[in-house]
């Protein structure tokens, strides 16, 4: 269609602490596996794992 | 200058004056040529969108075709120039068996379908020996995609060739009716190849990321092939979870699993969480719960299932997330993502409802469990 807009996909991970809970959602990286350790808790030090891998549509 | 406010409507269409003769042939000649050749202007209008729908076929199965022996170069890095061997797989058909007399179909096609799995993924494999399981399973994957659209491309270039070398307005019928949903499947279909490329759950693993997350930190067995299951409990009930062993792109075999997991110990009830197609109105990545066996494909293993769970007496509860043809192949969105906490709280839910304490449910993730391990 002349007049729909592009759409655009935009890969996140969400990562959640074990510890503490808190979550924290970024790009999705290639080697991200759901349920696999990350990175470091921001908040209490505690490791982090992948709780969820998405798309998100963005119309430009 | 024209003067358009004095045009006389009778005099320019000869309605007043019955005995034009240039005027009634104006008239009787398009009814004429539409009633000879009504057909054939109509073959040249449909003949023009379908070409249109098949050039956009032809662009997907070679995009999946050069984004599989990429990916294969890449990832697989094989001796050989995999491209003849590729071009070979591309063109591999399966002859389902003879339905005339029904007894048995079901085993005569599992082992036609089995067969197939078992081929491809040996010859795959023999391209470079080396290659992991998961990155196996993804080129399978890919492998699919491509022979897929490659059929969809070769079957409608068939129908409409044949329609215009027959000249046959009737024949394209058929084919103008069908083709929205084809070219809506080609898409969804061309689509999905990123998210296997990157390894990324896709909408379909929903069953596998509930279940999954469920099995972690419990001891898993190989319960049947690429299926894994293990043992935990909730509320006082012994709970056996089961699905494909992720994060390679497989379905994994319920059914043979459930024959064998039930041999051992036999379940009070069976939940089967899944994703499926949701009718068109309906919200995307809503759930719903019902009764009988949640599993999709050919529907072999759904036999399986079913037949074990009836010789046995066992109930099937389901809980599905719907979502289209789209979403379930490419990758998972949000709304679907954010629904696995609320279907594993349906699934508690389930199980205090429908059982006892010291019962025993087997509870089992269906779908290709792409990037979600266990």
């Amino acid at each position: 269609m002349i007049f729909s807009k592009e759409k655009l996909i935009v890969e996140y991970t969400v990562e959640k602490c074990k510890s503490c809970n808190l979550e924290r959602k970024r790009k999705f990286k290639e080697g991200d596996y759901l349920f696999c350790d990350a990175s470091k808790c921001e908040s209490c030090d505690g490791v982090m794992r992948i709780e969820k891998i998405f798309g998100e549509t963005i119309e430009q | 200058m024209v003067d358009f406010t004095n045009i006389d409507f009778d005099q320019l269409f000869g309605f007043g004056d019955d005995s034009n003769p240039l005027m009634m042939l104006i008239w009787i000649l398009p009814i004429v040529l539409f009633i000879f050749y009504g057909q054939r202007i109509q073959l040249q209008v449909t003949s023009g969108e379908i070409k249109k729908a098949i050039k956009k076929l032809d662009a997907f199965r070679t995009e999946s075709r050069s984004e599989l022996i990429d990916y294969i170069k890449k990832n697989m890095r094989p001796k050989e120039d995999p491209t003849k061997r590729i071009d070979r797989f591309l063109d591999y058909f399966t002859i389902m068996p003879v339905d005339m007399d029904p007894n048995g179909i079901v085993d005569k096609i599992r082992h036609t379908v089995r067969a197939r799995e078992d081929y491809s993924r040996n010859h795959v494999k023999s391209i470079s020996p080396e290659t992991d399981e998961v990155e196996l399973s993804k080129v399978i994957t890919l492998l699919e995609i491509a022979t897929s659209l490659h059929m969809i491309y070769k079957v409608i270039n068939h129908m409409y060739l044949t329609a215009k070398k027959q000249n046959n307005y009737p024949l394209i019928l058929p084919l103008q009716m069908i083709l929205p949903f084809i070219m809506e499947e080609a898409e969804a279909i061309t689509k999905a190849i990123p998210a296997f490329k990157k390894g990324q759950p896709v909408g379909d693993g929903i069953g596998p990321m509930v279940v999954g997350k469920m099995m972690l930190d419990t001891k898993k067995e190989t319960v049947a092939f690429q299926t894994v299951a293990s043992e935990t409990e909730f509320d006082g009930r012994k709970l056996t979870l089961m699905k494909a062993e992720g994060p390679g792109s497989t379905v994994g075999r319920p059914g043979d699993a459930v024959e064998s997991l039930i041999s051992k110990n036999k379940p009070d009830i069976i939940i089967m969480v899944d994703a499926a197609l949701k009718m068109e109105g309906e919200e995307s990545a809503i759930t719903a719960q019902g009764f009988g066996a949640a599993i999709g494909g050919i529907g072999t293993e759904r036999f399986q299932i079913e037949e074990i769970a009836t010789k046995n007496n066992i109930p099937i509860f389901a809980i599905v997330i719907k979502q289209s043809i789209k979403e379930a192949i490419t990758l998972m969105t949000k709304e679907i993502a954010n629904q696995a906490d609320n279907v594993r709280n349906q699934i508690h839910e389930m199980i205090q409802e429908n059982t006892k304490p010291e019962q025993h449910v087997l509870l089992i993730g269906v779908g290709n469990t792409m990037g979600v391990p266990q």
